[in-house]
Order: structure tokens, then C-alpha cells, then sequence
């Protein structure tokens, strides 16, 4: 146990310090998050969400959020398959600590872009949160379920050709039911209203995709 | 043969039987069997294309032949593929390591994979004479080829695949890596691939895998083999 | 061709003759449908078939999934075969239960097309299928592409149950009648079925024709 989490801090603690040497991702992930929102804070006007406008705030910001990731979290596997790293790491490491360590690097990537995007799009549409927290689970909820699909979908993709545009055209279909839950999720708790199920079923995606992708990496992973 | 006492030493060794892997039409390899055992090495040689990667990569682990068996024993330890794929020591023109970390930074980081200490690395590096906080983006082509050797042999691995072992190294160089090579036989088992024979410091047996895919092509074209479908 | 192969052809062939004339002409019109125009109109029928090919479709998933199961399992490249087969084949029934179904709302509620909670279902659904298949166009080896596929197979199916069930039921309304809770005449719910079995074997035969294609093309490299 103890070798085993070593194993994925090893890993997690590389990715990291390889990102703070090149800034790829990070710069990637954040200037396209700060551009799209950029264009959708002018379109939407000076004076912000109108009451009418608000129930469509929740959905523009995880659409943000999910391009953004789209452009950044292909990367962790696809750098490796395209510096050859990729091969080595076959060889020396546990698949299941590879996916989680890979995994987590993603998620804390996520959560750094979504500590900087969500006080901007609050502040810059003006849109008010009346459940700060349960909007806080609801983007941590979505992170985790875009974390885990992502490094899957990233870890096949980077085996085949024309990566960029296939990562998208994999990963929508089975990010989507996620994506509609935390847009409930996250409208349940700008406008405050009582419980909804939409955020335990988030839950419930993402435990099943994070069993699912912790039995189907080996298989993706190794020939 | 100066193997330490070969009957108390535990048993390592390497077998593969009618290995045959192909790519669409193209079939490169075709039945390929071999052993080698602690202390041996057994040269594969052959032109461009005919296999010599894809039967190591196989051997690895890294590749899974269509048709064929692959017994690998360490310690007197049969192995799965999982368990074989982390006992190699492989070395091979495409293995690359991080650009963005120094020569010993990558090692370490695979130390750590492995549950192994830092200095085994440093001991490595300079036994070949690399600069331990050199960038690996900016090693030259022989100094990332001496990298690749101690990553390969970081772990002190009971079977060795070698490709290509010599490849854009110096005279020192290719003197440094085959005394490694001699040391690590002492308690290991090697496949090395070369387009041609190898001055080898040891004794070895060759499988010679023929002239490549064109003529293999040409026969595939008039179909006169066998089909493996 | 085998005596058997040739049976399950012929008896396919009456089946779904026989159910196709009594879709038309057995099976009274249905009530449930009679909307603002009065009477039960006559494209109700279209129930005989859009039904069908839409239940057969989510079959063709599940095959699909189970078969790229068995291919992880077992490594056969045959499996491989019978899960594209099964995905390309449901693709088509896929397709044709998106047209029938837009052109039945067209005629029944006057838009092609309105986001009802099925038809979000069954639009994800296509994506999917045109990302196994886009999948399985970018990647060049033989080995890895049936099991990249296989396990994008296997994720969809975990994923399935939010496309086809949770979502569905969470939205606020849908046109589309709660299986069981409609109320429907024996004999309509009869020919349903009779149509659903047709339309399944139906598939299964083209999905098994699809299967040797592949297995052929594949053995000529």
C-alpha cells in the first residue's frame, strides 16, 4: 500500500514539476478559459446576466470549463506518446498508480483553472450565488468526473491519429450526462433552491466511471 | 563460461516460441523461436525490417504477438506479462526520456517507480560519464544513448533487451557500456539486436532473422507462405 | 450456406412480411394518439416501426458492449468483428429511428425536431456511434484499434444507463409515453412486439452477413 502510493506521488509530483518547467498546460488551459470568457462576458453586455438570462449562466461557465479542459488534459497522455515517454513508463510503473497519479495531476490542473474562472465569471456577469458551498461540490463533483474520463479517453487517444479533434469527438458523448448534471447541479445553487438529485447522481457517475476507467486503463494502457 | 556457480545460482531465462506478429498485410515476424539463459547472450541480427524491434518489443511486453509463447523466468520465478514488462531492462533508439528533467532527475524519477534508491542513478551515470544536472533535452545523441543504458540497467534487471546497443557512441562510450553489459551477465540473461555481428564480450549464439520486408513483401504478394490469419 | 442459415432466412422473411400486413391492416389505430385533429389518423402506424428499430438499436448497443467484452477477455479478433458489426448495423437502425421518429412528431405535434428527452437520448446516441467508428478510422494497427474500440464499447455501456434512463426521467416533460404507463390495445401491443422480435432478428442476420465481411477482409490483410 505504502509502495503503492508512493508509486503515484512519484508520478503525480513528475507531472507537475515537468508543467511548472514548460507552463504548457497551464497556460494553454487558463488563456483559453480567460479568452472564451472574455467574449462571453462582452457579448452578454455591461450590465450583466439579466433575471432572464441567469438560468443560462451555469451552462456557459461549464461550457468554459469543459473546452478549456478539452484543450489541456489530452496532453498528459499524448506528450508521452509523442516524446516517446511513453514506452519506459510501460515498463516501470503500475498502470493502476500510472492512472491515478495522471489522474489526480489532471484534477488538481481542473481545480486550478476552476479557482480562477468561476470568481471571474461570478464577478464579471454578475451573477449572484445564493448556496456558495453547495455550488463549491458541484464544481469539485464535475471536476473529479472530468478528471477520470478525461485521462481515460486522453490515455486512448493518444495511440491513434489526428488526437486533437479525436479527443472531442470521444470524450463528448460520454462527458455529456455528467455535463447536464452539474449544470443542474450548479443552477440549484445559484438560484437556491431545495435539493435536487441531480448532484448525487453526479456522484454517481463519477464512481462508476472511476471504477469502470481504474478496470479498463490496464487494457487501454498496455498491448 | 565465467558464470558464478551455476548451480546454486537461481535460474534466469528467456524463451519464445513461433513468435509471429504482423502489421495489415505486412508479416514480419514468422515463427521465431529462441532461448537464452543467465549468463548468455543471444544476437539477433538481420536488415532494416526484419523484425528485430518488433521481436524485442515483444519480448518486452510492449507488443502482443499474434501467434507464439513467451516464457520468461526470474529467480527461478516464472513471470505474466505484467510481471515481465517491470523485470526487463530494455534499451532502444525509441525510448526517449523527459526532456524536461536533468539526466538524474529521470532516473530518480524511475527509482522511485521501482521502490529503488537515488544513488543506484548517480553510480550509473557516472560509470558512463554523464553530468548528473545536464537537461536531458540537451544531451547529444550518444549522451542520451548512455542515458538510455542506465536506464536500463537501473534496476538491476535479470533479462536484458538490447537494440541497438551501440548506436551513436563513441569509442569510449561503446567501451563503457559493454564493461556494464559484461558486469550485469554475471547475473543476467541478454537479447541484443544489431543489423550486423557485434564484437561482444562475451560468447554468444546469433538468430539471424533474414534480409527484411521487401522480400518478404514480394513473397506475401505471390502468396506462397502459409496464411496466419 | 447451411440448411440452418437458410430457415432463419425464409422464417425472418414471413415474420416480418406478416408483421408488416398487420401493421397495416390487422392492428386497429391507436387512441392514445388521437389528438387536436379528432381522430386516431393513420401514421400512427408508424408506432410498428419506429418502436421497434429504436429498441433494436439500444439491443445492437448492448450486443456491441458485450461481444467488445468477450474481445478483452478472450483476444479474438472474431469478437472484434461481431462488436463492429453489431455497432455499424445499429447505427443504421439508430438513424432510421431519429428519421421515423422526427417525421411521427412532425405529424403528431407539427416540429421535426424538439428536444424531447429521447430524442437528446438517441442524438448522444449517434455521437457515440460515430465516435466508435471515428475511433476506429485513426487508429492503424489491427490489435490496437479493436481494443481501443472495445473499451470505448465497454465505457458507453457504463455510461448508457444516464443517457437512456436518468436523464430521460429527470426532465420536466417529454412526449414521449413512460413505457407501461400508456394505454394501449392488445392487438397493437401483440404486433409491437411481433415487430420488435422481426426487427431484432432482422438485425441480427445483417449484423451476421457484416461479421463475415470483416472476418474476410481481414484474413485477405
Amino acid at each position: 500500500m505504502m509502495s503503492w502510493l508512493g508509486e503515484t506521488w512519484a508520478i503525480l509530483s513528475k507531472e507537475w514539476r515537468c508543467e511548472l518547467r514548460s507552463r504548457y498546460a497551464l497556460s494553454t488551459v487558463l488563456l483559453f478559459a480567460i479568452t472564451t470568457l472574455i467574449a462571453v462576458s462582452i457579448s452578454v453586455g455591461p450590465a450583466g446576466a439579466t433575471p432572464e438570462q441567469r438560468p443560462l449562466m451555469p451552462v456557459l461557465l461549464w461550457l468554459i470549463l469543459l473546452f478549456a479542459a478539452t484543450a489541456g488534459l489530452p496532453r498528459t497522455f499524448v506528450h508521452e506518446e509523442e516524446t516517446h515517454t511513453a514506452d519506459p513508463l510501460r515498463l516501470a510503473a503500475r498502470p493502476s498508480c500510472l492512472f491515478c497519479g495522471k489522474t489526480l495531476y489532471n484534477l488538481t490542473l481542473l481545480l486550478v483553472l476552476e479557482a480562477v474562472v468561476t470568481p471571474l465569471f461570478l464577478v464579471l456577469l454578475q451573477v449572484e450565488v445564493a448556496d456558495l458551498w453547495s455550488f463549491a461540490i458541484a464544481l469539485l463533483v464535475g471536476g473529479v468526473g472530468l478528471a477520470v474520463g478525461s485521462t481515460l479517453i486522453a490515455a486512448m487517444v493518444a495511440q491513434a491519429r489526428a488526437r486533437g479533434p479525436l479527443f472531442a469527438v470521444l470524450a463528448f458523448p460520454i462527458l455529456l450526462p455528467l455535463l447536464k448534471l452539474v449544470i443542474d447541479a450548479s443552477f440549484v445553487a445559484v438560484a437556491g433552491e431545495a435539493q435536487s438529485p441531480a448532484l448525487g447522481l453526479a456522484v454517481l457517475y463519477d464512481s462508476m466511471v472511476t471504477v469502470a476507467s481504474l478496470m479498463l486503463f490496464p487494457v487501454v494502457w498496455n498491448p | 563460461m565465467p558464470t558464478s556457480n551455476p548451480t546454486l545460482a537461481e535460474e534466469h531465462r528467456l524463451t519464445f516460441r513461433g513468435l509471429h506478429r504482423r502489421f495489415g498485410r505486412l508479416r514480419v515476424l514468422q515463427g521465431i523461436s529462441g532461448e537464452v539463459t543467465r549468463g548468455q547472450i543471444l544476437l539477433v541480427t538481420g536488415g532494416n525490417g526484419s523484425g528485430k524491434s518488433t521481436l524485442l518489443r515483444c519480448l518486452a511486453g510492449l507488443m502482443r504477438p499474434q501467434k507464439g509463447t513467451i516464457e520468461c523466468v526470474v529467480d527461478d520465478v516464472d513471470l505474466d506479462v505484467e510481471e515481465r514488462r517491470r523485470a526487463v531492462g530494455f534499451l532502444s533508439p525509441a525510448v526517449e526520456l523527459y526532456g524536461e528533467l536533468s539526466t538524474a532527475e529521470n532516473l530518480d524519477f524511475f527509482a522511485r517507480l521501482r521502490g529503488l534508491a537515488p544513488e543506484r542513478g548517480r553510480q550509473l551515470l557516472q560509470s558512463v560519464g554523464l553530468p548528473p544536472d545536464r537537461a536531458a533535452s540537451v544531451l547529444s545523441s550518444g549522451m542520451t544513448q548512455r542515458l538510455r543504458w542506465c536506464w536500463a540497467l537501473l534496476h538491476s534487471p535479470r533479462i536484458l533487451l538490447l537494440d541497438e546497443p551501440l548506436q551513436n557512441l563513441d569509442d569510449a562510450g561503446a567501451r563503457d557500456v559493454l564493461g556494464l553489459l559484461d558486469a550485469a551477465l554475471e547475473n543476467a540473461a541478454a537479447v541484443v539486436a544489431n543489423p550486423g555481428p557485434l564484437d561482444l564480450p562475451r560468447p554468444h549464439e546469433r538468430l539471424d532473422l533474414g534480409d527484411g520486408f521487401l522480400v518478404q513483401e514480394l513473397r506475401a504478394q505471390t502468396n506462397e507462405e502459409p496464411r496466419s490469419a | 450456406m447451411t440448411i440452418k442459415q437458410k430457415t432463419f432466412r425464409w422464417l425472418l422473411f414471413v415474420w416480418l412480411a406478416a408483421t408488416i400486413w398487420a401493421a397495416f391492416f390487422y392492428a386497429p389505430l391507436s387512441q392514445g394518439f388521437a389528438g387536436k385533429m379528432g381522430d386516431a389518423p393513420q401514421s400512427s402506424r408508424i408506432v410498428f416501426f419506429h418502436v421497434p428499430l429504436a429498441v433494436a438499436s439500444f439491443f445492437a448497443f448492448l450486443v456491441a458492449a458485450a461481444w467488445s467484452g468477450v474481445y478483452l477477455w478472450k483476444r479474438r479478433s472474431i469478437d472484434d468483428h461481431r462488436a463492429v458489426a453489431a455497432i455499424e448495423v445499429g447505427m443504421l437502425y439508430c438513424v432510421l429511428a431519429t428519421v421515423t421518429g422526427a417525421v411521427w412528431s412532425k405529424v403528431q405535434w407539427g416540429a421535426y425536431w424538439n428536444w424531447d428527452p429521447r430524442q437528446s437520448s438517441i442524438v448522444l446516441a449517434l455521437l457515440y456511434y460515430g465516435a466508435y467508428l471515428s475511433l476506429r478510422g485513426a487508429v492503424e494497427d489491427s490489435e490496437v484499434r479493436a481494443r481501443l474500440s472495445a473499451v470505448y464499447a465497454v465505457l458507453g455501456f457504463v455510461v448508457a444507463p444516464f443517457l437512456f434512463f436518468i436523464l430521460p426521467r429527470m426532465a420536466s416533460f417529454s412526449l414521449h409515453p413512460t413505457p407501461g404507463s400508456a394505454e394501449m390495445d392488445r392487438e397493437i401491443g401483440l404486433v409491437v412486439v411481433a415487430a420488435i422480435a422481426g426487427f431484432t432478428a432482422l438485425f441480427c442476420w445483417i449484423a451476421s452477413l457484416r461479421r463475415r465481411v470483416l472476418d474476410l477482409n481481414a484474413e485477405a490483410g
